[in-house]
């Protein structure tokens, strides 16, 4: 897929001469395609500016894992001879984990072939190691966490809130307006559980005590890695960890059926329902230490 | 036991046979336009490819829907070669065009959602064709099964040549090329974006990309039944009317929705309907 | 015998009964009680009959025809006054027409008219009888909930006067069961024009200007189809001497055509055939029990039901052949027409008067096939219908609008309607579902007779498949997640619908059974032969079944291993990715809207052309009988 962000046209201009006859790059099997979610090698163009800044974001977001990006030309590459430009933020890889890069200005459509044919082989690598990571998914490991991991822990936070947020439409959710300092400032009180794959962090769990209490909250696995009891395992470490305490409560909102299922499951019970704004209630439960 | 051996040939080999003609088309495509072209097996790399990328969705349903359609397109393909009532085939395939459709609708976007519409309008203007074909093969060999109608003394064409011209001019449509090419054809994304299959990828898209294989194969194996007569001569008119769709795909442009729906509705009047009325007269 | 009498009365003595509860509960109580006995009479009837030849019957009650004619008298004089206090002079000619000819006629000839049997029964009957008596009665207990709702929410300032609106469906009901078992034209014709009057009664209940109009529109139609069902009467009585329909069908088979035509007009009328279709339109304005039960299951149905019961005269007669132009033609135009239309209960009305002009159709051209295709249209669509219309009334009220464009995202906010919604929707049209069946029925019958005619078949239902899934696909799409509007729906409201939903499909995966215990054995009475789907076909068609009723099932293992991204928008989404940045930083909204197509299909371009074509075959009609 093509993108042009702040460029004259001249890169925009080499990269559709690619595809016409003289060139031709589908001889290597590759065509445009405009839609992300049908596009493996995102080439963009032109700089990055204020306002062109989350368009690509959002369109890298929408292409499907594994995918590549390339920078075509100087000005995707570095902000080019507008770099100095009021509006210019620079490259793409201000924004964008970016792949390869075709120098030029204009990007010749042999360098800009030459420089698929190389993210072509990137593709690859990357497709090897996703069906690597997915097959191994088997075998998480659960071990206390640092604050080095806290920058992950906050990604990993936003993306799985997601959902909660999209049912009940409030995107101001709590778990999603967290910054770094804040969480940052949650590790020194609270203690963090992480599951990590082959280094990677895919789920994690807070809690902490007061009194007989332990409050246990933010259980957040990622997407991907759902339903493979990670979520469960998780819950019992920390419950194992805070051995000594008499009762442990969690609480979420009152339309997430699945957690609410997934704590009675795990032997909590209702206690409280309580109205935290017009859009969400929280459903708080309680499990006594017997019965773990 | 033959029309077991029957099926499993078709649902084992269409797919192969239909990516090597959309490889072939894809081929010739290029040749025409004076490029070289891709492999003649990309598409089966495409859907090798397609297979092991991610699956997004913006609705968690809307790829029950694709499942649904390859589902019965393997159906209705199984259902026309073994030898049974072609109507029945033709309203299978309604069946299975609705489930793409209606996942396209679940979609719950705004090029999907055209996309979806425009299929319907073009579904709206071929369909009249298609059946008044089937009815046109009834009057002649005086009955809908296939097996019947294969093995007629004579080849259909001679009888129904009004209603070939027709369903020739309506075969673009369903294979989404120009000038008809409204709904989710790749070479519209300029407008449509990919149309039906914009919110697709990953598994979903492969299943859309092996389902139109199969359909392209059953598509060609309508018109086949104009030339059953003798197989393969039969076989060798079907491939070039798979390469005159290819010809007119490429020196015509895309037309608007009007002018597809309305034009085909004439024609099929003109053509069709007249067809009809002549066969109805002789046979009298 | 007594089974069909007490059938015809007992829904009279409920209604009478019914006008006198105020008791909201009490007459929920026995509205409830009455549909289920009268469920349980149609299908005893059914039991009973079930292996036996058509039956007939005479009745020896002394002065029923003078009671009759008593009544009918007290119905003229309410009609004329009514038409005169509102100035519509038209209806007062009428029913005065009709009066006079009446009055005449009773006093002339009563005494010397001999009817042998009054009331009869046979296979068609009892198909009717199901349809009246099953589906009629959960139309009004479905009624129930649904008027409460209507009094409470929508018009607070129109009288509570529901006791009146359930005696009046009980009544209809009663005159329904008695046009299917009357062999005595007269009943026959008196039972029509109560029918009638109920119509107009309870179109006009909401009394304000737009229902009145709408009212008076129907009772004029449908008045001039009733003097046209007298007409006929008259002179099947002056030339021939008779009065009842057996004899009547078989005089037709013989040549006496006139009759038959004038009460196949009458049956046009009823059945909103065009150019008679603007009183059904507009009867739209009526609570939807009302659109169910009159306007889609019950009462059309009686007027395609005349028109059947003449179909082996009609067959191969140049009169049958321009009754089934007019049909076809009806069918192809509001087909088209009905995909301009955003307001769902006149899309659904418009659908119903296509599928009508589908069973017109068949009727005219009468051979065995296209009957046997009629019946099956008849029931699935009496089915089908009625589901829909009580589920776009229930979806009416929680949306509080009935544009479609208001409909998206219903499939979250009212899960289970609309669920049964689309099980009714896909019932219309999609294989292996019981109306392709029956649209498969009518091509195989068309074929062999006049491919002609499948032209308008085949054009119309294409047109039919657009805007059935325009409407099914607006459903599932979702926008926003919605709140749950379900609450607070009754019982007494969604069991109807459950029924009809299960119905809907149970009926297409029973169908051989319905076709070889129903509809053969009629059409071999009439025909001495009958058409059947093959063996082979059925197991296909059931296998279709078995793998569309998998689709559910699908939602098992919902949506696990995929991952959630926005819709593309050119990578403008904010927030919540169905808003994105327009020009000047401006925020929209993510907006998706059907395709209407006014311009080409819009109503009031096509309606011309509808009317002027069918009132040309009219014309026709009549100069054909004139020779």
């Amino acid at each position: 897929m093509h993108y042009d962000g702040t460029s004259c046209n001249g890169c925009d201009i080499e990269v559709l001469a690619s595809l016409a006859p003289r060139y031709d790059v589908e001889r290597l099997g590759v065509i445009n395609t405009g839609n992300p979610k049908h596009a493996d090698i995102l080439l963009i163009t032109g700089s990055v500016n204020d306002q062109n800044r989350e368009v690509i974001q959002n369109i890298y977001e929408q292409m499907p894992d594994p995918k590549v990006v390339v920078a075509i030309g100087i000005c995707a590459t570095s902000g080019g001879i507008f770099s100095e430009c009021y509006n210019v933020l620079g490259g793409v890889n201000k924004v964008l984990p970016v792949d390869i890069y075709v120098p030029g200005c204009a990007a010749r459509p042999e360098s800009i072939i030459d420089g698929v044919v190389k993210a072509l082989k990137i593709l690859e690598d990357k497709k090897h190691k996703l069906i690597e990571m997915k097959s191994s998914a088997k075998a998480f490991v659960i071990e206390p966490a640092a604050i080095e991991d806290a920058t992950e822990i906050l990604a990993l936070q936003k993306l799985a809130y997601q959902s909660e947020a999209e049912l009940y439409n409030d995107f101001a959710f709590p778990p999603l307006m967290q910054t770094l300092p804040e969480l940052i400032e949650d590790f020194k009180a609270v203690t963090f559980f992480k599951a990590v794959i082959n280094g990677v962090i895919i789920g994690s769990v807070r809690g902490c005590m007061k009194g007989d209490t332990c409050y246990i909250y933010r259980r957040i696995v990622h997407p991907m890695y759902q339903n493979l009891g990670i979520g469960k395992k998780l819950m019992n470490d920390i419950e194992f960890h805070f051995g000594f305490a008499s009762r442990f409560e969690v609480f979420t909102g009152h339309k997430s059926k699945r957690n609410i299922n997934f704590y009675e499951r795990l032997g909590y019970k209702m206690f409280k329902c309580e109205k935290v704004n017009d859009k969400r209630h929280r459903v708080y439960l309680e499990k006594s230490a017997d019965r773990i | 036991m033959k029309i077991f051996l029957m099926i499993i040939a078709y649902i084992i080999f269409a797919p192969i046979l239909g990516a090597v003609l959309s490889g072939l088309d894809r081929r010739v495509t290029a040749r025409m336009q004076g490029r070289v072209g891709p492999p003649i097996l990309q598409p089966l790399y495409d859907v090798l490819k397609l297979m092991q990328k991610d699956s997004l969705v913006v609705r968690r349903s809307q790829n029950f829907y694709i499942a649904f359609f390859l589902m019965f397109i393997i159906f209705t393909g199984a259902l026309f070669f073994s030898g049974k009532d072609l109507l029945l085939v033709i309203f299978a395939l309604t069946l299975a065009e609705i489930f793409f459709v209606l996942g396209g609708y679940k979609a719950s976007s705004p090029y999907s959602i055209i996309g979806s519409q425009r299929a319907m309008i073009q579904m709206m203007a071929y369909e009249p064709i298609i059946i008044l074909a089937v009815v046109g093969m009834y009057m002649v060999t005086k009955s809908f099964y296939i097996t019947d109608i294969i093995s007629y003394n004579k080849p259909l064409c001679y009888y129904l040549p009004g209603l070939l011209f027709a369903f020739i001019y309506i075969l673009t449509m369903k294979f989404s090329k120009s000038p008809f090419d409204l709904a989710y054809s790749h070479h519209a994304h300029q407008e449509l974006v990919k149309g039906m299959t914009t919110e697709f990828s990953g598994r979903s898209l492969a299943m859309i990309e092996v389902a139109h294989w199969y359909e392209n194969i059953l598509l060609l194996g309508f018109v086949w039944l104009f030339f059953a007569n003798n197989i393969l001569i039969g076989i060798a008119l079907t491939l070039v009317v798979y390469f005159l769709t290819i010809l007119i795909d490429n020196t015509f442009a895309r037309v608007k929705w009007e002018m597809a729906f309305l034009s085909t509705w004439i024609v099929g009047l003109v053509f069709g309907v007249g067809n009809i009325i002549v066969l109805f007269f002789v046979k009298r | 015998m007594y089974l069909l009498s007490f059938l015809i009365l007992f829904p009279l003595v409920t209604a009478s009964i019914l006008l006198f509860l105020k008791n909201d509960k009490v007459r929920a109580i026995t509205i409830t009680s009455a549909a289920v006995i009268l469920s349980a009479g149609s299908i005893a009837l059914l039991i009973i009959n079930f292996h036996r030849e058509a039956q007939y019957f005479s009745l020896e009650v002394p002065y029923i025809d003078k009671a009759i004619f008593f009544i009918e008298t007290l119905l003229a004089g309410y009609i004329f006054y009514m038409g005169w206090k509102y100035k519509k002079y038209i209806i007062s000619g009428l029913i005065l027409a009709q009066f006079l000819i009446t009055a005449v006629f009773e006093t002339r000839y009563r005494h010397n008219i001999m009817v042998d049997h009054v009331l009869f029964v046979d296979k068609f009957s009892i198909i009717m009888t199901l349809i009246i008596g099953v589906i009629g009665s959960l139309i009004c207990v479905y009624a129930i909930g649904y008027m409460k709702d209507y009094h409470s929410q929508h018009n607070k300032a129109l009288k509570d006067n529901r006791r009146f609106f359930s005696f009046l469906m009980f009544v209809f009901l009663s005159a329904m069961f008695g046009i299917v078992f009357s062999n005595n034209l007269l009943w026959l014709y008196f039972f029509w024009e109560i029918t009638t009057l109920s119509s107009f009664l309870l179109i006009g209940y909401n009394k304000n200007q737009e229902a009145s109009n709408n009212a008076f529109k129907a009772l004029e139609f449908n008045l001039l189809g009733g003097l046209a069902f007298l007409i006929g009467i008259i002179y099947l009585y002056r030339f021939y001497g008779v009065v009842e329909l057996d004899k009547a069908v078989y005089l037709g088979k013989l040549g006496a055509l006139v009759p038959v035509a004038l009460i196949s007009f009458a049956g046009l009328t009823k059945s909103a055939q065009m150019p008679f279709s603007s009183w059904l339109l507009g009867a739209m304005v009526a609570p939807t029990p009302v659109s169910a039960l009159l306007h889609s299951s019950t009462m059309v149905k009686a007027g395609v039901y005349v028109i059947l019961r003449f179909a082996s005269v009609l067959q191969g007669s140049m009169l049958g052949f321009i009754i089934a132009l007019i049909g076809g033609s009806t069918f192809l135009i509001t087909s088209l027409i009905a995909i301009s239309q955003n307001d769902a209960k006149k899309a659904l009305a418009y659908s119903t008067i296509a599928n009508l002009g589908l069973i017109v159709l068949c009727a005219g051209v009468g051979t065995y096939e296209a009957m046997w295709a009629a019946m099956l249209l008849i029931i699935f669509h009496a089915v089908t219908k009625c589901l829909l219309f009580l589920c776009v009334g229930a979806i009416e009220h929680r949306i509080h609008s009935r544009d479609i464009e208001d409909m998206s995202g219903l499939i979250i906010s009212m899960p289970k309607i609309s669920i049964m919604i689309q099980i009714g929707m896909v019932g219309m049209f999609l294989a292996p579902f019981g109306m392709l069946i029956s649209k498969w029925a009518v091509l195989k019958a068309l074929v062999d007779f006049n491919p002609l005619l499948a032209v308008f078949v085949i054009f119309g239902s294409s047109a039919t498949l657009f805007f059935w899934v325009k409407w099914l696909g607006k459903i599932i799409t979702v926008v926003n997640t919605e709140q749950d509007l379900e609450e607070g729906m009754s019982k007494i409201e969604t069991i109807p619908l459950f029924i009809l939903a299960f119905l809907t499909v149970g009926l297409c995966g029973l169908f051989p059974f319905v076709s070889t215990a129903l509809i053969q054995p009629y059409v071999m009475e009439i025909y001495g032969a009958t058409l059947t789907m093959s063996q082979g076909n059925i197991v296909i068609m059931s296998i279709m079944l078995a793998m569309v009723m998998l689709f559910p099932l699908s939602f098992i293992n919902y949506g696990k291993r995929v991952k959630v991204v926005d819709a593309y928008l050119g990578g403008a989404n904010i927030e919540t990715g169905t808003r994105f940045r327009g020009a000047s930083g401006s925020i929209k909204n993510m907006a998706m809207k059907n395709y209407y197509m006014e311009k080409y299909f819009g109503e009031k371009k096509l309606y011309r052309f509808g009317i002027l074509f069918c009132f040309i075959f009219m014309v026709f009609m009549f100069m054909v009988l004139v020779k």
